[in-house]
């Protein structure tokens, strides 16, 4: 059964290989995003850390997004 | 309610749905993939080969989806000049591309055993071909081109003319002789795929839609944090 299951009888290259073309590509894609997003919400809160506690203030205060990112920073890390 | 459309609320929305599909997502893979790879019965003249169409048929389904969804987006950008359908869009445009490459290789690995050939250029191969190519060109735009205004109006002339592709896409097989089976599944009229397979098929359907939109969510969210961080450095 499970020697079946391998070869799908006589088309198991073929479906083996479609699947494992979509899921490898599938999860290159998924990572690459994933590290992009990451990337960005790092340099995000830098250049928020970079400004002054005046101007940090008032972008917090101005853009609930920030509030959120500075919240989630500990994850991102 | 224009309020609720805000980019901290979208934001807000983007980051429970991405945790909400993260914990559901891999137990209907699983399910998918029991019900694709052993549940389902081979195909009676195909035989084991049939399994590839879970993988083939919902990647072109979402290939075409997108590309409608980002003409219609674009149509809708030149009219009403909403600016977060440009994002929206340069979201979508990569997984697009990706399924319809996707579509191209599958078909392909499927082609062979049944057909007897990996590739022929007929019809309905070479309609998605061209869809592949319109992809490419629209991501390009965001690449080459520094002007917003002009990246919205030349990736949206490419997105309108694309959609003429779309119709030649789906009727290629009842236009022409194609090598390519006519459609099994239609919205209006009966089936000719069993239940069976429908199953399955619906199954991994769900499955590439929940991963097409954590990849849709995960670049849109980071173009509101890349819009986010402009306005700090413009304050």
């Amino acid at each position: 059964m499970i020697s079946n299951f391998i070869t799908m009888n006589g088309y198991g290259l073929y479906v083996w290989l479609s699947f494992s073309v979509v899921f490898i590509s599938c999860a290159i894609v998924y990572f690459r995003t994933k590290k992009t997003l990451k990337k960005y919400e790092q340099d995000f809160l830098m250049e928020l850390q970079a400004l002054t506690l005046e101007e940090k203030n008032k972008a917090l205060e101005n853009s609930k997004v920030a509030q959120q990112i500075l919240a989630t920073s500990s994850k991102v890390n | 309610m224009f309020n609720f459309f805000s980019s901290t609320n979208i934001y807000l929305l983007i980051q429970k749905l991405i945790k909400f599909i993260n914990s559901i997502f891999f137990l209907i893979l699983v399910i998918g993939l029991t019900f694709a790879l052993i549940l389902s019965p081979p195909d009676y003249l195909q035989g084991d080969a049939v399994r590839i169409m879970y993988v083939h048929v919902p990647s072109a389904w979402i290939g075409l989806a997108c590309f409608s969804v980002i003409t219609l987006l674009s149509v809708f950008n030149f009219i009403f000049k909403i600016k977060n359908f440009y994002f929206i869009n340069k979201s979508i445009a990569p997984i697009g591309l990706l399924f319809t490459c996707l579509a191209i290789v599958t078909g392909s690995l499927w082609g062979q055993p049944t057909w007897g050939t990996w590739w022929a250029w007929d019809a309905r191969l070479t309609s998605m071909v061209i869809l592949m190519l319109f992809y490419i060109f629209y991501i390009l735009t965001f690449k080459l081109l520094n002007k917003k205004e002009l990246i919205i109006k030349v990736s949206s002339v490419i997105a309108i003319i694309g959609s003429i592709n779309l119709p030649i896409i789906k009727y290629s097989v009842e236009w022409w002789t194609t090598l390519h089976q006519p459609a099994s599944i239609k919205i209006t009229g009966s089936n000719s795929i069993h239940s069976e397979m429908l199953l399955p098929l619906m199954v991994m359907l769900l499955v590439f839609l929940l991963y097409a939109a954590l990849i849709f969510l995960m670049k849109y969210k980071t173009e509101i944090i890349r819009i986010k961080k402009k306005n700090i450095n413009r304050n």
